[in-house]
């Protein structure tokens, strides 16, 4: 392996221990990274963490949340070790209520269409460019997604926003909630997200012998080599941790535990 | 059914048994008035004078603090309007709906839309990571309305016009609801109420619920005879007094409002 | 007052030991406790060293009241309880320095649930004592067990924590103890037991 300052300068340090020894010194600045998982597998608390590493480092960080009111997100931030408040007072950690945005916006709709869609990505990046901000998590684009009701749309809307911010060099975590990560299965509810975006990280569960192990696995990431290996993580006050999954103890996980 | 509620013996004979319809020739038709207690519910027809009815209605004002005028159509200038035309008193109280909606609606629209063609400031975002909460612009009316009305006191006077705002809105299922609660307030405390209701686009379902409740049916009608416009009242539901169900025809003139021409007992 | 003699062979090969060592140490079912208070003993208060206990063949409840029978501060010591989540009402404990692992087969759970416990210790040296690869080798398939012990060994050797092991090499897999063998820098053979 080799030293991760060797990269440091294309790179976005995430400061998830162990994640970024597993991308060889982190993501490529500007990509827009899925990461992927069954519900209640660490998705927002890795998000929360990628910006509170990142506020640590002095970079303003934005994390749009529809999965949960802000309230509560704000909450639980609090349980990192390596937080503080300091951090939301001077304005490096920015977490928007998408339901407030929508309001804004006059998008308390159910279906958006282009026109929409649009002004959507033109306020993401209004507020990203305004407060230079570098790291964005969106928590999560499912359920944007179900709102853009033709697969063109989503592509467009990912692909015109993954665009923008790239140049804007924020390297971005967008949340997709699925069903199973299993390996068929996909790692995002329309199909369209995996294929846009930069890069995947898949969050699951792994049964063995009646009990759940908590795993992360990069699947894929442009722009650096990576280890493709399952890791067991587990969601502690200082961060995600992280050690490779035993390999004869990688039994696959049962499919679509969770229904559709 | 509620507890008897105890009048002063003074109001009893200040207010009657009946209350004016704010017209004296249709006092004079339905025994001196609308009996106290009493909820009407009137089917209009548009341009067939009810709003004005409506308005007329409230200005016998017998306590003005006890009376109330909601309105979901027009605005306040237009009703202070219409109240300085006639001379009827303004100190009661009146609630626009309508206008309150749309200038919540439209505030939240225009903002709306400056945001998407300009783009966010930096006070604005500094605002919106501030804001946890979805602001509440869709107001539930029909409870404040109920509120409102319920919090009248005896003998009040209350009209609401129109119910369409909230069958529009509304589980028209709530409204009625709605409505059974303000026939009892106002049999309880001896009140009068007034609801309009437009018959375009009315089930007849809800239509039929409505007039069961009502104490009082009117349907306010309008017709052209050649090139004029007639119009008319019918009263088609006077609980415990069939004898007052007719049809009025009725002129709207500049010095007492609305004005009835003929009567025609409905056999 | 104590119930045996600690055996001062054991401190005594210790001061051989680094902090980058990992020890086997190897004892019968009989003596197990008087091994390892042995080899723990010296540790916290010669060395004045701190550490993580994993306990896998008995509830760390068990294991502290043994220590504080004989008399001896365990404070130091965080434990990590492998069996007692399987017990209903086992993780109600009057310690405030045990930690729950749900099982014995969550192997990786517990390599994670070490790291993060050394982490937030302040002690200037640590050890790890497994406690014990015979009762892993029960819930766990030999290959996993062998390929577990590589990775556990080398964290920790990296971090310069010691590792000591406890071991019953009579109830471990083949497989196992060879690999042990193999990863393992330092021998504390006590699997002969002498009866006195
Ligand atoms: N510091 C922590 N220690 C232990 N468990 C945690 C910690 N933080 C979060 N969790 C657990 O992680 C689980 C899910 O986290 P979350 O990130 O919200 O999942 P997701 O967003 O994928 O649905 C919850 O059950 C929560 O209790
Ligand atoms: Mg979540």
């Amino acid at each position: 392996m080799q030293p991760a300052g060797q990269y440091s300068r294309d790179r976005c340090i995430t400061g998830v221990h162990g994640l970024d020894e597993i991308l060889r010194g982190g993501i490529p600045y500007g990509s827009t990274v899925l990461a992927s998982g069954t519900c209640g597998s660490g998705k927002t608390t890795l998000g929360m963490e990628f910006l509170v590493r990142g506020a640590d480092a002095g970079e303003a960080c934005a994390h749009f949340t529809a999965t949960e009111p802000s309230v509560k997100l704000l909450e639980n931030i609090r349980q990192f070790k390596f937080f503080d408040v300091k951090m939301v007072d001077s304005g490096l950690i920015n977490v928007f209520d998408m339901d407030v945005l929508y309001s804004w916006l006059g998008l308390e709709k159910s279906s958006f269409d282009l026109d929409d869609v649009h002004s959507l990505i033109k306020a993401i990046v209004d507020i990203v460019n305004t407060i230079g901000v570098t790291r964005l998590v969106i928590d999560s684009v499912t359920t944007l997604c179900y709102k853009i009701k033709s697969e063109q749309l989503i592509r467009d809307f990912l692909f015109t926003l993954g665009k923008k911010l790239a140049t804007l060099g924020c390297t971005t975590i967008l949340i997709a909630e699925i069903t199973s990560a299993t390996e068929n299965a996909h790692w995002s509810s329309f199909g369209v997200e995996e294929a846009i975006a930069d890069g995947i990280i898949v969050l699951g569960d792994v049964e063995r012998m009646g009990h759940l192990l908590r795993f992360l696995q990069v699947v894929k990431m442009r722009g650096t080599s990576h280890s493709r290996a399952k890791h067991a993580i587990e969601l502690t006050p200082l961060g995600v941790m992280l050690t490779p999954m035993l390999k004869w103890g990688a039994v696959s996980d049962t499919h679509n535990r969770w229904g559709a | 059914m509620a507890s008897e509620f105890k009048f002063d013996k003074e109001d009893e004979k200040f207010f009657g048994s009946v209350g004016s319809f704010g017209v004296p020739k249709f006092d004079n038709e339905m025994h001196g008035g609308v009996p106290r207690g009493f909820t009407m519910i009137a089917f209009t027809e548009t341009g067939s004078g009810s709003e004005l009815f409506a308005k007329q209605f409230v200005s016998p004002a017998e306590e003005a603090e006890n009376t109330l005028y909601i309105s979901t159509n027009e605005g306040q200038a237009e009703i202070v309007r219409i109240f300085n035309k006639y001379s009827w008193p303004l100190d009661i109280n009146v609630r626009t709906i309508g206008e309150e909606y749309n200038s919540n609606v439209l505030e939240k629209e225009l903002l709306a839309s400056r945001y998407r063609l300009e783009g966010f400031r930096l006070e604005d975002i500094q605002r919106l990571a501030q804001t946890r909460f979805v602001d509440d612009v869709t107001q539930d009316y029909l409870t404040e309305v109920t509120n409102e009305v319920m919090a009248l006191g005896p003998y009040f006077r209350a009209v609401i016009d129109s119910l369409d705002f909230f069958l529009q809105r509304e589980d028209p299922a709530r409204v009625v609801a709605m409505v059974r609660m303000l026939q009892a307030h106002a049999q309880l405390y001896r009140g009068l109420v007034l609801i309009s209701v437009s018959t375009d686009g009315l089930s007849p379902l809800i239509k039929q619920e409505l007039a069961s409740i009502a104490d009082m049916v009117l349907s306010f009608k309008v017709r052209t005879i050649g090139t004029d416009f007639e119009t008319s009242m019918i009263v088609s539901k006077f609980r415990n007094a069939p004898e007052n169900l007719k049809i009025l025809v009725f002129r709207v003139t500049p010095e007492e409002g609305i004005t009835p021409e003929t009567v025609e007992r409905i056999a | 007052m104590k119930m045996f003699d600690l055996d001062q062979g054991i401190a005594d090969q210790l001061t051989e030991v680094s902090l980058n060592s990992a020890i086997q140490v190897r004892c019968g079912n009989s003596n197990a406790f008087m091994v390892t208070a042995s080899t723990l003993i010296p540790l916290l208060q010669a060395f004045e060293m701190g550490g993580v206990y994993i306990s896998a063949s008995r509830g760390a409840a068990e294991v502290i009241q043994g220590f504080e029978a004989i008399g001896v501060d365990v404070s130091h010591i965080q434990f990590i309880d492998l069996v007692s989540s399987g017990i209903l009402g086992g993780t109600t404990v009057p310690y405030s320095n045990v930690h729950f692992v749900d099982s014995p087969i969550m192997l990786e759970s517990v390599l994670l649930r070490t790291l993060y416990i050394l982490k937030t210790t302040d002690n200037e040296r640590n050890f790890i004592f497994l406690d014990s690869v015979n009762s892993l080798a029960i819930y766990n398939e030999d290959r996993m067990l062998a390929e577990y012990l590589h990775t556990f060994i080398n964290t920790f050797r990296q971090q310069e924590v010691l590792t000591v092991i406890l071991n019953v090499p009579d109830q471990t897999p083949p497989l196992v103890l060879s690999n042990l063998d193999l990863y393992c820098t330092d021998l504390i053979d006590r699997g002969q037991v002498v009866i006195h």
